[in-house]
């Protein structure tokens, strides 16, 4: 379980401190983790292209990388893969 | 200057390599050039990048993929198994996704993703590439001869070098960026990732080994590149082409060895038509051969009156190469 599921204690001065997280820095944490899931799906699209069909470049040493993300493959193809639509972009 | 006066004089140039198009006498000059120094006591290490390899063929003994043969004092000589190599690093990956996630088997997606990389042309190259930087990491020896591959591939060797090192500074860098999004989210929810830091690595190696292996290519100090090129109109016009092109690679290009020359002194004698045409023939493109390169020709190497396989014939070649 992680910091953020725990129960929290604290009272009042964590529920203040909570809500100032959510006012100011959610929004950045928010947009960080899109941008990195967006960034592991190009370095997979760039490493192992070929697995769609995309071979980008020789595979010999972007094999070594493919255990690292052997768990996030099938994320990866599901979404390079989907058919999109104009609210794909309003997300 | 000589061929040994570019030895004796510059100690300091370990990596020596004889490229040119097939069939011209690369592996034969090679051989020489490893027999020759090895017979004054260098330790020398004489190994094939071709896949096509026929070191086996001119010392006349099965040395595929057997590690580094002693085949004189002071000469080893290694082919790579590059089959091998990428069928062992095939069962490493799938050993390592075994490992790491506590699975009982590959998943079949990613199995069949490692079972056809080893279908991809570049996947030879590239495992014999890689193999290169083991044999030279370890060091043990004074001299590293490279069998190259004929020229067109020994320029796509050259540009993978070069391709792969811009590849992976781009997804290094991408990689970093990539950690630095997320230590923005760590650092909001405390969380740490291990196995960003592990691919980061994983690239880092995979970059020192690419550059161990390019810097050797264009290293002026410790390289030396030699052309092995034939008084004929088309090999001339190549080699010359592939002399601008490797100068542009910066690949430290050492001189020039004419090899094949017919022994003039035949026209002596009573010979046919047709070997006195070749003889004329072979001059005149002697004489552009000179005005083209000049004072870096570093040898001729005479036609010899069979073929050069087996010790004794590789040490009378050494003996007119060297004098």
């Amino acid at each position: 379980m992680t910091d953020e599921n725990k129960p929290k204690k604290g009272g009042i001065f964590q529920v203040f401190k909570d809500i100032v997280y959510g006012m100011s820095s959610h929004e950045m944490t928010r947009h960080a983790v899109r941008s990195r899931a967006s960034m592991e799906h190009l370095f997979i699209l760039i490493t192992m292209g070929d697995l769609l069909g995309v071979p980008i470049l020789p595979p010999y040493y972007s094999l070594r990388l493919l255990p690292y993300v052997t768990p996030q493959i099938s994320t990866w193809k599901r979404r390079m893969l989907r058919e999109r639509d104009i609210t794909d972009t309003l997300g | 200057m000589s061929l040994r006066e570019v030895f004796e004089g510059y100690p300091e140039r370990r990596y020596i390599m004889f490229g040119g198009k097939g069939g011209l006498g690369k592996t034969t000059l090679s051989a020489t050039c490893a027999f020759w120094l090895a017979s004054h006591g260098k330790r020398v290490l004489l190994f094939s990048v071709d896949p096509q390899a026929s070191l086996s063929d001119i010392f006349q003994r099965d040395i595929f993929g057997k590690g580094p043969v002693p085949i004189v004092p002071n000469l080893w000589a290694q082919e790579v198994d590059a089959d091998r190599r990428i069928r062992e690093y095939q069962d490493e990956i799938r050993k390592k996704i075994l490992d790491m996630y506590g699975f009982d088997r590959v998943p079949e997606e990613i199995d069949n993703y490692i079972s056809a990389a080893s279908a991809e042309p570049a996947m030879e190259e590239s495992a014999i590439f890689d193999a290169v930087v083991d044999i030279i990491v370890q060091g043990d020896y004074d001299y590293y001869i490279y069998d190259l591959v004929p020229l067109g591939h020994a320029l796509y060797y050259l540009s993978m070098a070069k391709v792969y090192d811009e590849w992976i500074n781009k997804i290094t860098k991408l990689r970093e960026e990539m950690g630095q999004y997320d230590r923005v989210a760590a650092t909001l929810r405390r969380q740490e990732n291990v196995e960003e830091d592990k691919i980061l690595q994983e690239l880092l190696y995979i970059k020192g080994r690419i550059n161990a292996s390019s810097q050797i290519l264009t290293d002026k100090v410790r390289t030396a590149f030699f052309f092995v090129l034939v008084p004929e109109e088309m090999i001339i016009l190549d080699t010359r082409k592939a002399a601008e092109l490797f100068s542009r690679f910066d690949v430290p290009v050492a001189g020039y060895v004419v090899n094949r020359v017919l022994p003039p002194e035949l026209e002596q004698e009573q010979i046919p038509v047709y070997l006195k045409n070749r003889i004329a023939m072979q001059k005149r493109h002697l004489e552009g051969i000179k005005n083209i390169f000049g004072n870096q020709i570093l040898a001729y190497v005479p036609e010899m009156d069979r073929d050069v396989t087996g010790l004794p014939m590789i040490e009378k070649l050494a003996e007119r190469l060297f004098t």
